[in-house]
């Protein structure tokens, strides 16, 4: 337990000095800049790059219409493993165009990574970037439906972030990473779980790949909704994908692909395929008035804490009426992750989902 | 291995790679070195891998008992354990202490090194410990040139396990010629990198 970092939408509270290079904060400072001076819109955070964004930051978009930045908590601990692997990405209003109706989308990802770091680095660092390209190259086509334009423009980033990963300039780009340990030879036996979530004014959608995980809270005592299903080797249909492949799933300490990995998608993991898949599974979903977080976070979380009670610590940090109540529900489900001896990294992030009016 | 052959019959074990004639070159290195009396519950197998890269180079990465993580994949750090009589000499009897990288079923392995033979080039280690489910694990590697136009060097590598309670033969040996078969591609990629840095490429592929 070396590690806890909370970033949350009005100031970073960290509750133990966070494990950040002076590199990695100078390539952070220097992202931003870059993203300033482009003119892009909307503040930026993540959990790992601390305390340079402006989290409260209002920007006007259309007549007269401030927008307030959605209310969301990060948290991510090492944990009991002694080395931190996962990655939050969080990026409000990163597209540069808007919805149809003129509304804004919020990006968040957790990256659950293994064999080392530099992939859910890379994944934190560029998969906004690669969505916000494909859904501008998808809105321009408009014979597709809303809901096969965001499979499409995800798929395709989840492709060419796992190609970027793998290529020459994957490699490079590991050489960056300031806790990439990997030789120059090939890092084929690298990768990371993505869950990523859009929100819009009307509509959640969810990419995942891996067995990180994305749970709708609804309200009035609704059980949660997951918006995701996580991607292990024995699930039915992923083993009949990767028998019929050539591959084989064997029970080597759980369920892992050749008797190796325990997960049957991931991005990265070249050796692996095309057994283990970069292909996320896409869900697009209606947001109701009664909708009050959505949560994602890596198996760290979900392996010792059940999508009702996730929900549950999350309610309840919202009835405290703390305007903190996201990092607290963040935090609070980290540490709930670690009294239950998870045995892995740890990454959470709580979003609000209330209208604005609340 | 219950190979056996006789007269102009030569059988090549299946998945190797290798020619009949190829096989028939290297059947003395895997008569004297890659067969075991496996018995009730174990099994074994052995991998092979060309490259092309003189064998004198391949033997100089292969014999590193104290730095396995330049051609093997899935160590995060690897410490040879003091031993005051030896001094820095690598010889039967030393062990080290490999962790592995996160997201595989291990962690940690204790390993000996039981024969190094810097003449025949062969390399034996077995795992003594750590947290893994590979028991009774025993190795050994082989550098072997071959003749013919072009250098060819292969390199054999066998092992013998326990076979797991709830598991069978066969995935025991899925899960560890998957770990052995990328190691090779690894040490073919190191060795042809080193060898081409130093000399012209060879002509012939």
């Amino acid at each position: 337990m070396s590690m806890a970092q909370v970033c949350c939408d009005s100031a970073v509270a960290a509750t133990a000095a966070p494990v950040v290079g002076a590199e990695a904060e100078a390539r952070a400072r220097a992202r931003a800049e870059r993203r300033s001076r482009a003119g892009e819109s909307g503040a930026w955070k993540h959990a790992v790059a601390a305390g340079t964004a402006d989290a409260t930051r209002k920007r006007s978009l259309g007549a007269g219409e401030l927008l307030v930045a959605r209310k969301h908590g990060a948290a991510s601990v090492a944990g009991r493993r002694r080395e931190m692997e996962d990655a939050v990405s969080v990026r409000d209003a990163f597209c540069a165009e808007g919805t149809a109706d003129g509304g804004r989308r919020d990006f968040y990802g957790v990256f659950d990574g293994h064999g080392c770091s530099h992939v859910a680095e890379a994944c934190r660092d560029r998969m906004h970037e690669l969505v916000a390209e494909e859904l501008a190259a998808t809105a321009a086509d408009s014979s597709v439906s809303a809901a096969a334009a965001w499979t499409v423009a995800m798929e395709r980033s989840f492709a060419r972030m796992d190609a970027e990963v793998t290529s020459a300039g994957g490699r490079a780009a590991a050489a960056r990473s300031s806790t990439c340990r990997c030789d120059a030879h090939r890092c084929d036996h690298v990768g990371s779980t993505a869950v990523v979530a859009v929100v819009e004014e009307h509509s959640v959608i969810v990419a995942n790949c891996g067995d990180s995980r994305a749970v709708l809270c609804r309200g009035d005592g609704a059980p949660p909704l997951p918006l995701s299903s996580d991607h292990k080797p024995d699930r039915p249909d992923e083993l009949e994908r990767i028998e019929s492949a050539g591959g084989r799933v064997i029970f080597w300490e759980g369920a892992r692909v050749l008797g190796v990995l325990a997960m049957s998608r991931a991005v990265g993991d070249g050796y692996l395929k095309p057994y283990v898949s970069s292909v996320p599974e896409v869900t697009v979903t209606d947001r109701s008035d009664g909708d009050e977080c959505l949560i994602l976070g890596s198996d760290g979380l979900w392996d010792v804490v059940s999508n009702e009670a996730a929900c549950e610590v999350a309610r309840a940090c919202l009835r405290r009426g703390r305007a903190k109540w996201c990092a607290e529900a963040a935090a609070l489900l980290t540490k709930l992750a670690l009294a239950r001896r998870s045995s892995d990294n740890v990454s959470v992030v709580v979003i609000d989902l209330r209208r604005r009016n609340h | 291995m219950d190979q056996q052959g006789a007269g102009g019959d030569v059988e090549v074990p299946a998945g190797l790679g290798l020619t009949a004639a190829e096989y028939e070159q290297l059947r003395p290195t895997v008569d004297a070195h890659h067969r075991y009396a496996v018995g009730e519950g174990q099994c074994s197998s052995l991998l092979a891998q060309r490259i092309h890269a003189p064998p004198a180079a391949v033997w100089a990465i292969v014999r590193r008992f104290d730095c396995p993580q330049v051609y093997k994949h899935f160590i995060r750090s690897c410490a040879v354990r003091p031993d005051p009589d030896a001094g820095d000499a690598l010889r039967p009897g030393r062990l080290r202490e490999v962790c592995v990288i996160s997201g595989l079923p291990a962690s940690t392995s204790t390993e000996r090194l039981d024969h190094l033979d810097d003449a025949a080039r062969v390399f034996g280690f077995s795992i003594t410990g750590g947290e893994h489910r590979l028991r009774n694990y025993r190795s050994v590697t082989t550098v072997s040139e071959l003749a013919g136009p072009g250098i060819c060097t292969v390199v054999l590598e066998s092992y013998a396990v326990d076979v797991p309670d709830g598991n069978t033969e066969d995935d025991t040996r899925l899960f560890a010629d998957t770990v052995i078969r990328l190691n090779l591609q690894k040490l073919k990629s190191v060795a042809e990198a080193s060898t081409s840095s130093s000399a012209p490429p060879p002509p012939s592929e």
